[in-house]
Formats: C-alpha cells, sequence, structure tokens
C-alpha cells in the first residue's frame, strides 16, 4: 500500500527526515510515535503532498506508483486522506458544503459522476450519528469557531465520508476528552478493512488502547529508531523517550 | 486673506534681518517652500484632508510672527508644567524665543540644542542638510510655511548606540506679551542606529490671548533605534496648535507616538509615518478629552512601504460640551510590503447633545500577503456600568470619570514614563472636576 | 444551510419547475439536458471559458438617434415617447441644470471621461404598436429572449416572476400584468407609467434623487429613455418577486434607465434587477437612477445582480456604470438593498437609504468582485434623520487581476436623531499582488445617543486553507471559488434563493485565471 524507503525531507533548507523506512500493507494499522519535534507531522505532511517539505533522497510509492509529482488532490483522488493535526478554518463554507465539494470533486476526478444530492444527505446523515455530531454543526462554517475536539471530530467525519484507502491520523486524540476519543476510535476502527490502511500519529499511548495498531515505530531525530508491536507503546508509556535514546 | 498676505510680504525682510542663512542649500529649501505656500495657500475644507475642519476662525488676527523675546519667567511660574527637576534636559522657549535661563542643554557625546545653533553651525551641517526638510513632505503648504520661516525649535542628536539617561522635555510657553503671536517652531530629531530617545513636547499658553503654533517636527529613526514621543496637548481655550510631525524608520526600529489631547481652541495633529526598512515597528496612540467648543483632529498616514512591518493605532476620544473630534486616519500598504501587519482602532464616547464626531478611517492596500484592520465605534458610556458605579455610592461625576478612564486606559498604559503617565491621569481627572482617586 | 438550499434548487431544476427563474433562465436551460444543474463538471466548463459569456450581439431592427445631446434632442426623445408636457419641463429643467454641472473625480476610479456628445440617446427597438400578444412581438427580439432566457411563453406558463424587460433603454414586454393588477400592484415601464399614472409618477418622481443631485443623476433626468415603474398599494405584499432585466445592445447608445418603486404603508416588495450587455472594444455608459420610496411600515427589498460587460483582460472596452440608487424610509419603513457587482469596466454607485421616520431601517448588503482592469468604487449611505433609526452595512470586496476595488461609504447621524444605531462590517480579500482594495468610511455623528460600530479587514486567502482544501480533493481554483464564496455568505444569503445561485457562479466565473 504504502511503501516509504529512505526517505530524506527538508524544509527550507532544514532537514528533518533523515532516511526514513517504512511499509504499510493492505489492512495494517501502524502508530508512529515519538517527541516533539522528532518529524512525525513531517512524516504526514509529506505523504499528503505539500509542497513546502522537499524531498532530498529515496522513494515514495503509493500502491506501487511513485507519487512524489502528484499535486496534493490527486493524491486525494489516489486514496490518501490525512486528518490534520491542526485542521484549517474556512469561513462562510458549511461543513455539509464543504464535504459535498470534496467529495464530489474526488469521484469526478475518477470519472465517476456527482454523488446524487439524496444519496449524499444520507451518508452525511448516518456518519454524523456514529460519531454523534449534531445537525447543527453540519451549518456551521467548516472549522470556524470549534472547540479542538470538535476540529478533530469533523476530521474523522470528513475521512469517514471520504473512505479513502490510506488514512493518515496526525495527532488526532490531542484536544479530545475520553468519551469523544472513544467515538473517534470506534469511526477510525468501524473503517478498518483488509483493503484499507491507517497510519497512526501520536504523542501519547492512551489512542492506541482504543485504536489498536498492527505494529508501533519510533521517531527520533528524523529516523525510525525502533519498531515492534503494541507493547512497544506501552513500554514507551510508561519509561518515556529517554529509554529509547540511551539504549 | 490678509494674514498670508502679511506672511508673503514679511517673508524677505525677516530672512535678511532674522534668518541669515550662510548656507545655501537651506536657503534654496527656503525659497521653494516660499513659493509652495505662496501658491497653495492655508487648506480650505473644500481639500478632502480638511474636510472637518476650518481653519479661517483662525486668519483673522493681526499676528506677531517674530516676537522680540525679551520677555523673563520666573521659575516658580512655570514650574508646574516640568516633570521633572531642574538637572534633566530641557529646551524652553518664551514666545517662541529660546530661554536659556529654564533650559537644560547637553552637548557632550550627544546633542540637546537649538534648532537655530545647529542650522549656522559648520559641525551639524551634514545632519541639516541630510534630514532637514527631506523628511516632511513639499507639498503641504502649512509645512512649507513652517520651512520658509524655520528658524528656531528643537535639535536633538543622538549619535550610534547612545542612550540619554533621562527624557527629554521641549516646552514652549507663551507670555501674553505680544497680543496675538504666530509661531512657527522647527524640531530636527535624529537618533542614530542603535540609539534610544524619549522626548516629552508641549506648548502653553501663560495667559489667554491669541496663539497658534505652526509647528514641524522631522524625526530620523535609524536601524534598530527607538524613540517615544509624548504630545502633550491641555493649553487654554485661546491657543491653537497645527502639529506636523513627520518619521522616518529605518530596518528594526520602533517609533511611538503618544499624543494627549486634553485642551485648546483648534488642534490639528498630522501624523505621517513613513516605514523605509523591515521589521519596523510603528505605533501611535491617542487620547482625547474635550470640552466647550475644543476641537481636535487626529489626521494620521502610516505609510508601509517596506515588507515584514507592523503598525498599531489606538486612538480614543471623548467629547463634552459642544466641542468637535475628528479622526482620520490612513493605512497604506504599497505592493513591496508584503506580511505587513496594520492594525488601527478608533473608539469615541460623545457625553453631551452638542459634541460632534467625525471620523475617516481609511485602508488603500495594493499587497496581498498582509493583516489590515481597522475598527471605529462611536457610542456612550455604558448605562449599566454608570448605574451600577452609583449604585455602590459613587456619584454620577466621579463614576462618569471613572467609566471614561478605564475606556481611555490602555491608551494610558502604553505611557512608559511614570510619572509622565501619573500626570496625564491627573489631568483627565482635573477635566471631570474630581480628585483622581484610581488606578494610578 | 446554504449547502441545502442549493440541494433544494437542484431538485426543483430536475423536477424542471423553473419557477422564479428570471434573466438567467438561459443557463438552466442550457444545462437542462444535465441530470444536475450544479455539477463539478459544469462548473469547471464555466471556468474553463475565459471570456464574458454574455456577449453576443442580437440583430434587432432598431431605431437609434444620431449621436448627441441637446434641448432638441431631449424634445425628441419624449415626442417619440409621447409625454405629457410636464415631462418635458421637468426633462429640460435636469439637463439645463446638468450644463452647469461638472463631472465628479472624487471617486477612486480612472478612467477617459465620456464624450457625451457622441453618444446615442436614444435607441429603441423599433415598433409602432403596443403589443396584445407576443405574436406581435419582432421575432428577433423573441429569439434574442430565448437565449437569455426570458422566453415569455415559458416565463407566462410558470409561476412566480414578473419580468419587465428593458432592451436599450426601452421597456419591451411586462408579462404578469394581470396577476398583479387583480393585487392592484403597478408593475410596468416607466414609459407607460407616465401615460398611465401620470399623478403617481409626478408626485414621486425626483424626490429622492433631485435632478441636481449629482452629474448622472441629472443627466439621467434629462435624458432617460425608459425603465420600471413599481407601485404596490397599501397592505399588499406583493405574491411574487419582480424582476428588471436590463440589457445594453446597440453599439455607441448609453443606457438611462429611471426606476421607481412606490411601496405604500404597510406593503411589501422585492424587486430583482439583472444587467448584462455584449462585449465591445468601446466603453459604453450607464447612467441609471433608481428611487425607492418606503411609506409608512413598508418594506422594500432591492436586489441586484450586476453583471455588465467588463472589458477584456486588457482592460478594453467595458461599461462605465454610475449610477444612482437611493430609498427614502417613512416611518418604520425598511430597505434594503443587496448588490452582487461583478461586472463594468467601471463602477460608481452607492445604493443609500434616507432614514426619515423613526423607527426605520436601512440594510446594505453588497458582493464587489473586480478582476483584470476593473475598478469599482462602492459603498452606502446611511443618513439617519428619524429617532431610533437602524442601519447595518456589510460590504464584501474581492480584488483580483490589476483591479482596484474601493469601499466608500457614509453614516451621517443628525444631531436630532435619537437612539440610532448603525453596524457597519467592510471585508477585502486580496488575490495576486497586482491589485488593490481600498476602504473609505466617513463617520460623522452629530448626536451622543448615537451608537455606531464600523470593523474593516483586509486578507488573501490562506496557503494552509488551499492545502487543505488540496488535501481532500478540491483543486486549487475550484477551492479559491470555494473560499471566496464562503468569504461572501453573509451577503449571498440576503439574496432570494435563486438569485444567490446565479450569484455564486457569477463570482466563480469573474475570479477565473485570477490564480497565479
Amino acid at each position: 500500500m504504502l511503501r516509504i524507503e529512505n526517505l530524506h525531507v527538508s524544509v527550507e533548507d532544514k532537514k528533518i527526515l533523515n532516511g526514513i523506512d517504512l511499509h504499510v500493507g493492505p489492512g495494517e494499522v501502524h502508530a508512529i510515535m515519538g517527541p516533539n519535534g522528532s518529524g512525525k507531522s513531517t512524516l504526514a505532511w509529506v505523504i499528503a503532498g505539500n509542497e513546502d517539505y522537499q524531498i532530498e533522497e529515496g522513494n515514495l510509492l503509493f500502491k506501487g506508483q511513485p507519487i512524489e509529482d502528484l499535486d496534493p488532490e490527486e493524491r486525494a483522488v489516489q486514496g490518501i486522506f490525512l486528518s490534520f493535526q491542526y485542521p484549517v478554518e474556512i469561513p462562510g463554507v458549511t461543513v455539509t458544503n464543504f464535504i459535498k465539494t470534496s467529495v464530489n470533486a474526488i469521484r469526478k476526478a475518477r470519472g465517476l459522476s456527482d454523488m446524487p444530492a439524496g444519496e449524499l444527505l444520507q451518508k452525511i446523515r448516518k456518519t454524523a450519528e456514529k460519531l454523534q455530531i449534531d445537525s447543527k454543526f453540519l451549518s456551521r462554517s467548516l472549522n470556524e469557531g470549534f472547540s479542538g475536539g470538535e476540529k478533530k471530530r469533523n476530521e474523522v467525519f470528513q475521512m469517514m465520508m471520504h473512505e479513502p484507502t490510506l488514512s493518515i491520523l496526525d495527532e488526532t486524540d490531542s484536544g479530545l476528552d475520553i468519551d469523544a476519543l472513544k467515538i473517534v476510535a470506534r469511526g477510525v476502527n468501524e473503517m478498518r478493512s483488509p483493503k484499507r490502511s491507517t497510519v497512526v500519529i501520536t504523542h501519547y499511548e492512551r489512542l492506541l488502547e482504543y485504536i489498536v495498531p498492527d505494529y508501533v515505530h519510533v521517531i527520533l531525530d528524523g529516523k525510525i529508531v525502533k519498531s515492534g508491536d503494541k507493547t512497544l507503546a506501552q513500554k514507551l508509556e510508561a519509561q518515556g523517550y529517554d529509554w529509547i535514546k540511551n539504549s | 486673506m490678509e494674514f498670508k498676505e502679511k506672511l508673503l510680504s514679511s517673508f524677505f525682510a525677516l530672512q535678511e534681518a532674522v534668518l541669515l542663512d550662510d548656507n545655501p542649500l537651506i536657503e534654496d529649501r527656503r525659497n521653494q517652500a516660499f513659493k509652495t505656500f505662496e501658491e497653495k495657500g492655508f487648506p480650505t475644507r473644500q481639500q478632502e484632508a480638511w474636510k472637518y475642519t476650518s481653519l479661517s476662525p483662525l486668519l483673522s488676527e493681526d499676528y506677531v510672527i517674530f516676537p522680540s523675546g525679551d520677555v523673563g519667567i520666573h521659575p516658580n511660574d512655570v514650574k508646574k508644567y516640568f516633570l521633572y527637576e531642574m538637572d534633566t534636559y530641557k529646551i524652553v522657549f518664551i514666545d517662541g524665543v529660546y530661554s536659556p535661563f529654564l533650559s537644560n542643554t547637553h552637548h557632550d557625546g550627544f546633542d540637546v540644542n537649538l534648532f537655530s545653533v545647529a542650522l549656522n553651525q559648520k559641525q551639524h551641517r551634514r545632519t541639516i542638510d541630510t534630514y532637514f526638510n527631506t523628511i516632511a513632505p513639499s507639498g503641504e503648504p502649512l509645512v512649507a510655511l513652517n520651512t520658509a520661516y524655520a528658524h528656531e525649535g528643537a535639535y536633538i542628536y543622538i549619535p550610534k548606540n547612545k542612550a540619554p539617561q533621562s527624557p527629554i522635555e521641549i516646552l514652549h510657553f507663551s507670555s501674553g506679551d505680544s497680543p496675538a503671536l504666530w509661531l512657527q517652531p522647527r524640531n530636527l530629531i535624529v537618533v542614530e542606529q542603535g540609539s534610544e530617545a524619549q522626548i516629552i513636547e508641549r506648548h502653553q499658553s501663560l495667559v489667554e490671548h491669541p496663539v497658534v503654533t505652526n509647528s514641524v517636527t522631522e524625526i530620523y529613526a535609524g536601524k534598530n533605534a527607538s524613540i517615544e514621543y509624548y504630545k502633550i496637548q491641555d493649553d487654554l481655550d485661546s491657543a491653537s496648535l497645527i502639529d506636523s510631525t513627520f518619521i522616518h524608520q529605518e530596518t528594526h526600529s520602533h517609533v511611538s507616538v503618544h499624543t494627549s489631547s486634553l485642551g485648546g481652541k483648534i488642534i490639528r495633529n498630522n501624523l505621517n509615518f513613513h516605514q523605509a526598512g523591515k521589521a519596523i515597528n510603528s505605533t501611535l496612540k491617542g487620547i482625547t478629552v474635550l470640552e466647550g467648543n475644543q476641537h481636535v483632529d487626529h489626521s494620521t498616514l502610516v505609510h508601509h512601504a517596506q515588507p515584514h512591518c507592523e503598525s498599531h493605532q489606538d486612538y480614543k476620544g471623548i467629547f463634552r460640551g459642544s466641542s468637535q473630534g475628528v479622526f482620520n486616519g490612513k493605512i497604506l500598504v504599497d505592493r513591496m510590503a508584503q506580511k505587513t501587519n496594520a492594525f488601527q482602532q478608533n473608539n469615541n464616547i460623545i457625553l453631551s447633545d452638542k459634541a460632534v464626531c467625525n471620523a475617516k478611517p481609511q485602508l488603500e492596500i495594493f499587497a496581498d500577503d498582509v493583516r489590515c484592520s481597522h475598527g471605529c465605534t462611536v457610542g456612550q458610556l455604558d448605562q449599566n456600568a454608570l448605574f451600577y458605579a452609583q449604585s455602590r455610592g459613587i456619584p454620577i461625576k466621579e463614576a462618569e470619570a471613572l467609566l471614561t478612564y478605564a475606556f481611555a486606559n490602555n491608551v494610558l498604559e502604553s505611557v512608559s514614563i511614570p510619572f509622565l503617565k501619573k500626570h496625564i491621569s491627573l489631568q483627565i481627572a482635573s477635566k471631570f472636576g474630581v480628585e483622581m482617586g484610581f488606578g494610578v | 444551510m446554504i449547502p441545502f438550499q442549493i440541494d433544494i434548487s437542484l431538485v426543483n431544476l430536475r423536477n424542471n419547475d423553473y419557477s422564479n427563474y428570471s434573466y438567467y433562465c438561459w443557463r438552466i436551460q442550457e444545462i437542462k439536458g444535465q441530470k444536475m444543474a450544479y455539477t463539478e463538471k459544469e462548473l469547471q466548463e464555466k471556468l474553463e471559458t475565459q471570456e464574458y459569456q454574455y456577449g453576443f450581439y442580437t440583430d434587432i431592427e432598431s431605431e437609434t438617434f444620431d449621436k448627441g445631446l441637446s434641448e432638441e434632442v431631449i424634445r425628441k426623445i419624449s415626442a417619440r415617447k409621447e409625454e405629457p408636457p410636464w415631462m418635458v419641463d421637468w426633462r429640460l429643467r435636469a439637463f439645463r441644470t446638468w450644463t452647469k454641472m461638472k463631472e465628479p473625480n472624487w471617486a477612486n476610479v480612472q478612467y477617459q471621461k465620456p464624450d457625451f456628445q457622441d453618444i446615442s440617446y436614444y435607441s429603441a427597438p423599433k415598433k409602432k404598436s403596443k403589443y396584445k400578444s407576443l405574436d406581435e412581438v419582432d421575432p428577433e427580439l423573441l429569439e434574442t429572449f430565448k437565449k437569455l432566457g426570458i422566453s415569455l411563453e415559458e416565463q407566462k406558463r410558470l409561476t412566480g416572476v414578473a419580468v419587465d424587460v428593458v432592451v436599450d433603454s426601452v421597456s419591451v414586454a411586462t408579462t404578469f400584468k394581470k396577476t398583479l393588477e387583480e393585487k392592484g400592484i403597478i408593475f410596468c415601464s416607466i414609459s407607460e407609467a407616465i401615460q398611465k399614472y401620470p399623478e403617481l409618477v409626478k408626485k414621486y418622481i425626483g424626490t429622492v434623487v433631485p435632478q441636481r443631485d449629482n452629474f448622472y443623476a441629472a443627466l439621467n433626468s434629462a435624458v432617460f429613455t425608459d425603465g420600471s415603474f413599481c407601485y404596490i398599494p397599501k397592505g399588499v405584499r406583493c405574491p411574487m418577486e419582480l424582476s428588471t432585466y436590463f440589457r445594453i445592445n446597440q453599439a455607441g447608445t448609453g443606457q438611462f434607465e429611471r426606476t421607481l418603486v412606490i411601496a405604500d404603508k404597510g406593503s411589501y416588495v422585492s424587486y430583482l434587477e439583472g444587467c448584462t450587455a455584449p462585449a465591445r472594444d468601446e466603453n459604453q455608459l450607464h447612467a441609471a437612477v433608481v428611487e425607492l420610496i418606503a411609506l409608512e411600515d413598508a418594506e422594500i427589498k432591492y436586489s441586484t445582480v450586476q453583471n455588465w460587460f467588463p472589458g477584456d483582460k486588457e482592460g478594453h472596452g467595458g461599461v462605465f456604470n454610475f449610477v444612482t440608487k437611493r430609498g427614502l424610509c417613512h416611518r418604520r419603513a425598511k430597505i434594503s438593498w443587496t448588490q452582487v457587482e461583478t461586472g463594468s469596466a467601471i463602477t460608481w454607485k452607492y445604493p443609500s437609504c434616507i432614514l426619515k421616520g423613526d423607527y426605520s431601517i436601512g440594510e446594505f448588503y453588497s458582493i464587489a468582485v473586480t478582476n483584470n482592469h476593473q475598478q469599482a468604487d462602492t459603498g452606502t449611505k446611511m443618513v439617519h434623520l428619524g429617532n431610533n433609526t437602524r442601519s447595518t452595512i456589510i460590504s464584501k470586496g474581492v480584488s483580483a487581476g490589476k483591479s482596484q476595488n474601493s469601499y466608500r461609504g457614509l453614516v451621517q447621524i443628525s444631531p436630532r436623531a435619537q437612539n440610532t444605531r448603525n453596524f457597519s462590517q467592510c471585508d477585502s480579500l486580496l488575490m495576486g499582488n497586482n491589485c488593490g482594495a481600498h476602504t473609505f468610511p466617513y463617520i460623522e455623528s452629530k448626536n451622543s445617543s448615537a451608537q455606531i460600530e464600523h470593523e474593516a479587514t483586509t486578507s488573501k486567502i490562506g496557503e494552509e486553507q488551499l492545502f487543505y482544501c488540496n488535501q481532500r480533493g478540491i483543486d486549487t481554483e475550484k477551492a479559491i471559488a470555494l473560499i471566496v464564496n464562503g468569504f461572501s455568505s453573509e451577503v449571498l444569503k440576503k439574496l432570494p434563493m435563486e438569485f444567490a445561485v446565479e450569484a455564486r457562479k457569477l463570482l466563480e466565473i469573474s475570479l477565473e485565471g485570477s490564480v497565479g
């Protein structure tokens, strides 16, 4: 599904990633952990195609094809979805309008006709119910004046509407209380299937209790320094990152 | 216009008797300026920039243009207008003439000096040639008039990496010796790279008589320089002031101008900032508290010509009696000036039925990656808050003063000289006829 | 809520329910064959066609006066329109005033001043008798309407909108008269009103915009050839949106229409106005006057979608849109102006409210989009004369290309107006670095009980916003359209729903190619 080989990335001439190797197979859930500034979010931005991040070296393959030269929207069409750590506000554009526009834009690029309005609305309502999103929320301006939790829930909401093949959740747990966390995790878990993969970027182990990963990787200074299963996350939670630095 | 004729006809005589330029460059600038004034004359309300302020009530008197300067004033008569004891820097003028007795100038390491001295001494020639009348625009008739007659005022020169230890006070007194007086002080302030200065300027009539001051100040802030400039305008109702201040800022400099307009007949403040480097910060603050027939017009321009600069404007106005307040503020952002952050706020409270407030906060933006905003309000004191204060036993007069003080407080807070902050607070309190028992 | 509105309109379209569509019907017809009206594909097509879309010229046999302006020309216009003597005198008074006036130059626009002797002041589709039925209408004219979507047959069949069509200043047909007549509503061309209801016209014309008000108002008063007239009787709520469609067709003509809307006590009317002109490389002059009178407790909602030809990408041609619009509110009356200004080479326009009566309300909602070399100087005047009067101003400006976009507004509180309120908000969005956005608000308060608030901001579309949209599969051009629509939504939602859909598309089309 996603294959990253020896990836070196810099921003404004500052090197952030120093040779990342990562293979995410179909149906797998990978967790990426690491302290602040280790390069976790950079990895997410690079996969999504933010132009500020320069690939210096290495390969980025999705479904076997290189994607370095694709625009962000083309990657979205390929099925990559990034849940932003800091979702962006777009005043005056409602949540529904935005979802409708994006879902149909992707369908169009895939050669499909627009989703009929009725069907779309029904899907929106069903998904909103699952995430316990109030219908009033749907007619508010996108992310404007949303609480941190509302923004994150809105990201997962969009993810479920898009049904991507690769979801990257960048610090989706921050700003969520425990109840919201459970709801969001339920949404993510529902999406799990042999055809879909998920990369969960997080600071804390807490989220991984609800979205159980198949693999856990630790990034330090732009490199994956340790990989393992979910017990690695527990060990990190208990002992901190110093344990890895020192080992 | 009679007074204009008088100014024009006396110019050449004065040039030979008083001005005595021996610098051809200066003489040339003077002559150019004289021509500009001759052509344009005094501005009228037909001009957009003077839409809300008429100078015609001021132009009927037969003003003395160059008073003799034989008047002595006892320090005790003017002591209350000084902020500090005598051992700090002071440049004092009586009827436009320098008073060495009341002043305390400085010439060692940096200059706190007279404009007339700088104009004629070789050692200052370079500074004069470079900055005199080059920061101020040439087309403004009132500035041109001042330039033509420029003779006396403050000359402050701070070389690289110097900071005077105390604020510098510039004080203008009018004694009442002339029946009607027209003053034209000219200040030049040059603060070189990495230096600092705090300056307080005040114009004060000692007795009721018609005085008009047409003052021009040019300020140059070098790289990393920092200047705080305070204007105290609390004159008698017979005195008018047209203050034109032009500031040129270089990279990383910080300049703030704080104007307290608390009294006078007609006050017009033209305050123009030109940002000529990057990462500049310009701050404009104003408190205006008026009563009677007082009229104050704040006309500001911040010209953002380079990227990554900031400007903050915050003007508060409180109008009572039949007073008139004008705020005409403009932010101009050149195409070059990306990443500008410009902010302008003008809040007004009208406390009487006859008071008038006119505002024209303008934005002219030619660059796309900027954050510019302005806000303007006209309203009253919060009636609920007044009632609340009264219900806690505060008399209405004090309650009004308290709320007004609170309204103006964030501007007052920006005064970084404690003595001065207290002084302005007391002045505001006295406008409301209350003892200041709070907030200072 | 807005997307649901769009959805509802989609449903209506699929059921071939065109009710309430006026001048933009042709576009909807154009896409009738498709399943959806507002699809990405269609939008994409729109986005790909860069040039002005209304630029066809109809070859209608028309009678056009020789160029030039004199008392004689005015007498000729008046005679051709069979006007009563008082009207001729009124025009001539205006003309004499105009000859003494100078063209204003205070607005923040630059242009070659029109040569007023090089304009033809009368151009009318040739006709001698009044139409009894559509069969009598010039078939080519009907063809024009079909292109425009104002197929009269269809309009008659459908319910909802009465359309008064003004082509080159002369009202050619008005539908739905019967339905309106039953309620006592008069909706006709101003020429017809001068003939049929001279007392009403005489009583109100020039009372809100006096002849000498300004240069262009004086010119209009002298030479106006047609326009719409509307009278809503006491207590009547007009059951449909009244709509006028304006088009400048003939080359070298000026359009000087005059609109007069009178809402009698306690009545309500919503009035729509649309404008297009063919693409030409010369400048055309449009100097209209609109007067609204809202008597006690009446409400007038006046919406405009202005899409005059803006000139080409190099700034050649385009309409000079110099318009005076003003409304007078009596006690407890309300006037609400909503405008979407995407066209014209130069716009100079300040729909205003005189809040004369106590408790009257004035509103102004505006979106002005400028691209390429367009210049817009637009805003409003709210003159508070009565006690407890309220006004709201929401202005959104979007500048792209090499355009200049200015908001100019006045909020004036007279000394005797107690307890007045105003709120103004002016937001500008800049796209690219060759355009300008300017804000010139004048606030004049002479009463201590007034509460006035003014806010203005300037911003650009954020990189993060674009990336976020891109990541969700929306390409940059579409993302910009989306963000601009969001920016304008406060104003768009004040438009009648069908107009709002049209306006959204216009915004997108106007900004084509503005992304660098």
